[in-house]
């Protein structure tokens, strides 16, 4: 079973950190000065293209984990969190087409103002409504016994903490794209562009994060408390904390690498100290016991399974990755083929 | 609308969607591969400009087979949660083994797509045939998982409780084999026909163009061979239907007494409330042949079985009609294209026999949506055969006519802008490559041959 949680934290931070940025690069592109568009989407479009499917297919990977391994947590998600499951499912394929169909279309006409709105906008909304799922796991509002639609299929997510959450889910990813994407232009103006908005993201991540804890005391959740409370969550959070000045140093000399690995260490320490707090609940209920890794998992047969097929796929899928992102993500930006 | 309607006609759109373009996934790599092949052997531009054009349109293609397969792994669960929380451990693993040829998929298609400056040709080559493979591989998972619906293995039912779960016989229920082979096969002949038949319309307005020529014969040539075979699966797999699904088969057959020597009916509309059916074709005894492999066997009718547990007879009976026609249709146009490039005829280009695969494009497609028809609506009024009703699975959350109609709108705007985008690339593709044009067909050795036949 460890494995198997073990490969549930990760697929969810390298969704995080790989999709993440793929979603925070749409979500840039709200932010961007008339001048330099051409150039940064240019970038953008660069950087997505090769990757974006397979960093996709880690949110796939979490869904078959958790119906297999934790069916019970999966169909309590899936009802109680019918609305805003769905509303991100729109999201997701309103950004995989729009993406794929600006860079496709084989007219470059017209057309590609609205593809770019899709895109846009689908990236704001889509990282959202993981970030209000997600929050919805917490304040234990999902009440299995629940009858009302208000009730069972709207209040357990209609709240301070995971709207707030989902704010702050947009911001990390924007956080992210940008400071990843200082490694993708060329020096110059758009490089320097990224690396300025990288701050700003930060800043208002920070902040955003500080009216997390305030939503989340709204809500009834002592979550300050419990990070204090738990010292390995208390020490990424320090940790994370204090490594946001070297991250600026790093941003306005714009280290490419320092500050991706920083950046992606941060958005780890944050997720690591989450997990830290939670455990071992996976979703908090009303009125009923939580659900938790202990008791809501498969039987042992079906988890040694899936451990083989996981352990398996990754001995196939790690290296390939490798390969995918030695080939476009090395060197300089080379021209295109397209 | 009521709510289990919903969600049912919600599953069925978009699955009836993520089939075209899975199948595309399963088949266009095979295709591209076949050219790019000929390209790297024989050095002829025209098989550089088909991987190409092939390939920006296969890009579109496999996006949206990525977003809406996403939206498929949810929607097993927003709308069937019941049924997910049980049949989850048990048929987890093909899916888990999905997820991995999905990824490798998704790797393999970056490189394909932006790789053709950065990989050694062969590199770029095998990575392409490698999005076929973990394509097929994938497809082969989840019908396993479909097969297992249909006649589950691999657990004890005791007290609406599944025991002693054993995921690695559930995978490899008694239907796998017959169904993952059936289910490849239609990929590849609807995919091949529907290309195929593309480019002949194609050829037809711009005749001796090398670039549709080349492709409407390699896109026939595979989809043929998938034509020739696929009746004989599908025998087999309507055998396996007999013994394990026989109120399914009964269903297709719109037979209503059990009899030995029963005959096939062709056509017809059953007529559930008098328990016969109008105007149909009967050849008799060859029912009793076809299901069971002798002409006086006995063959299961509907009243063998509660009313309230027959599938909508109408609906099965002639989507059934609707494939075995469209499967038929196209045997015999695959055997003559056969033929005629067997003899090198120069028949294979004439008008009518252009014409012909042209009217044929819709028609594999059709026989896909079909035939998932005849295996989803003919399993009902069960979810899980013969375990658990559709009904017990449903999700209790009201209003699911929202999220359905959501849906449905958005799958029917994705479609008009998909077939808006290929209208445009295959015009771009005509302006873009000199090989589209009539005066190519001097630009490489022998490809003159066809050319003039009716220029
Ligand atoms: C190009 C598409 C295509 C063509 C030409 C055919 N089929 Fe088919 N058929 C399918 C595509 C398909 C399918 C969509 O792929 C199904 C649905 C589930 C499956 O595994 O295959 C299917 C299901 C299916 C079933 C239902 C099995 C079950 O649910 O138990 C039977 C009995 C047949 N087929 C039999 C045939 C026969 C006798 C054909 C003779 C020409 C034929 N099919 C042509
Ligand atoms: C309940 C049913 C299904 C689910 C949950 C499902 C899930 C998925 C998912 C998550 C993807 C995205 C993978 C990616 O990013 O590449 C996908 C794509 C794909 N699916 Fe499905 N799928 C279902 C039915 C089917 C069926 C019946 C087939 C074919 C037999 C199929 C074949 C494929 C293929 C080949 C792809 C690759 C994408 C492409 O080529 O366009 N799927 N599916
Ligand atoms: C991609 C090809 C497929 C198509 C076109 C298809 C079509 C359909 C249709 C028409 C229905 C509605 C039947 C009815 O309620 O009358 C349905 C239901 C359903 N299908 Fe499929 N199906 C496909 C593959 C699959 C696969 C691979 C799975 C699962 C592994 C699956 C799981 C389901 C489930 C859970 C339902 C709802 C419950 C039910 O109606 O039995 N389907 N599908």
């Amino acid at each position: 079973m460890w494995v198997v949680i073990l490969f549930l934290g990760a697929s969810l931070l390298l969704y995080c950190l790989l999709a993440g940025a793929d979603f925070g690069a749409g979500i840039l592109e709200v932010f961007m000065g008339r001048g330099k568009r051409r150039a940064q989407r240019t970038i953008i479009d660069r950087a997505l293209g090769p990757v974006w499917e397979a960093n996709h297919m880690w949110l796939i990977l979490m869904v078959v984990i958790l119906f297999t391994g934790f069916p019970a947590v999966y169909s309590r998600v899936s009802t109680n969190l019918h609305l805003p499951l769905t509303a991100m499912l729109l999201g997701i394929i309103a950004r995989g087409c729009s993406f794929t169909f600006r860079h496709y279309d084989a007219v470059k006409g017209r057309s590609q103002r609205s593809y770019s709105l899709f895109f846009i906008y689908s990236s704001v909304w889509t990282p959202f409504c993981l970030g209000v799922v997600t929050g919805a796991l917490v304040p234990g509002g999902i009440d299995p016994a629940a009858t009302g639609y208000l009730e069972g299929y709207v209040r357990p997510w209609l709240r301070p903490f995971p709207l707030a959450l989902g704010g702050f889910t947009v911001c990390l990813f924007a956080f992210l794209a940008a400071v990843y994407l200082i490694g993708e232009s060329p020096a110059g103006a758009v490089r320097s562009g990224f690396a300025r908005r990288a701050v700003v993201a930060s800043a208002v991540a920070v902040a955003v994060g500080g009216l997390v804890f305030w939503a989340a005391e709204a809500d009834g959740i002592d979550l300050a408390a419990r990070f204090l409370a738990s010292p390995a969550a208390a020490a990424c959070v320090v940790g994370a904390t204090f490594s946001l000045p070297v991250l600026w140093l790093a941003l306005a000399r714009e280290w490419g690498w320092i500050a991706r690995i920083l950046a992606g260490g941060q958005v780890a320490l944050i997720l690591a100290a989450w997990f830290a707090v939670q455990f071992p609940i996976l979703v908090k209920l009303k009125n009923a016991p939580d659900l938790t890794f202990f008791n809501s998992h498969a039987p042992e047969a079906t988890l040694y399974q899936l451990n083989l097929a996981l352990t398996f796929g990754a001995a196939l899928i790690l290296p390939a990755l490798y390969f995918l992102f030695r080939v476009f993500k090395s060197e300089s930006p080379a021209p295109d083929a397209h | 609308m009521q709510d289990l309607l919903a969600a049912r006609s919600q599953m069925a759109v978009s699955l009836g969607f993520h089939i075209v373009f899975a199948s595309i996934g399963m088949a266009m790599p095979f295709l591209m591969a076949v050219s790019h092949y000929r390209w790297i052997r024989t050095g002829r531009p025209v098989y550089l400009d088909l991987t190409k054009a092939w390939s920006r349109g296969v890009a579109i293609f496999f996006a949206t087979g990525a977003v809406s397969g996403t939206a498929l792994s949810f929607e097993l669960g927003l709308l069937w949660p019941r049924f997910m929380e049980h049949a989850g451990p048990i048929i987890g693993m093909p899916f888990s083994w999905e997820g991995t040829a999905f990824f490798l998929e998704a790797i393999a298609i970056g490189l394909f797509l932006y790789g053709w400056n950065r990989l050694s040709p062969w590199v770029h080559w095998g990575v392409g045939l490698l999005v076929g493979i973990t394509g097929v591989l994938s497809g082969i998972f989840v019908v396993c998982a479909n097969a297992w619906m249909n006649s589950p293995a691999g657990f004890d039912w005791v007290d609406g409780r599944a025991l002693n779960i054993d995921p690695w016989r559930a995978m490899f229920n008694p239907g796998w084999k017959s169904q993952t082979l059936h289910m490849t096969l239609a990929a590849f002949e609807a995919t091949g026909f529907a290309v195929g038949g593309l480019h002949a319309l194609l050829l037809l307005r711009r005749p001796g163009s090398a670039f549709h020529r080349e492709a409407f014969k390699i896109a026939l040539l595979i989809g043929s061979v998938a034509a020739l075979i696929q009746p004989l699966s599908g025998d087999r797999l309507a055998k396996g239907t007999a013994q394990r699904q026989p109120a399914k088969l009964a269903a297709m057959e719109a037979l209503f007494r059990t009899e030995s020597g029963a005959p096939l009916m062709i056509g017809g509309i059953p007529d559930v409330r008098e328990r016969r059916v109008h105007y149909g074709l009967e050849l008799p005894n060859l029912l009793s042949f076809l299901a069971q492999g002798d002409f006086r066997a006995e063959v299961k009718g509907l009243e063998e079985f509660p009313e309230a547990d027959w599938p909508p007879v109408a609906v099965v009976h002639g989507a059934f009609q609707v494939m075995v026609g469209a499967g038929s249709a196209l045997a015999a146009l695959g055997a003559l294209f056969l033929f005629l490039s067997a003899r090198r005829s120069p028949l294979l280009l004439h008008r009518r026999f252009l014409l012909a695969a042209a009217l044929a494009t819709p028609l594999g497609f059709l026989a896909l949506e079909a035939g998932w028809t005849v295996t989803e609506v003919g399993r009902q009024p069960w979810i899980i055969y013969g375990i658990m009703r559709t009904r017990d699975a449903v999700t209790p959350m009201p209003g699911l006519v929202y999220p359905f109609l959501a849906f449905t709108s958005v799958y029917v705007f994705l479609a008009a802008v998909v077939a808006w985008l290929m209208h445009r690339h295959i015009r771009a593709a005509d302006r873009e490559y000199q090989s589209s044009r009539p005066e190519a067909i001097a630009a490489g050795p022998g490809s003159g041959r066809h050319g003039a036949s009716h220029a």
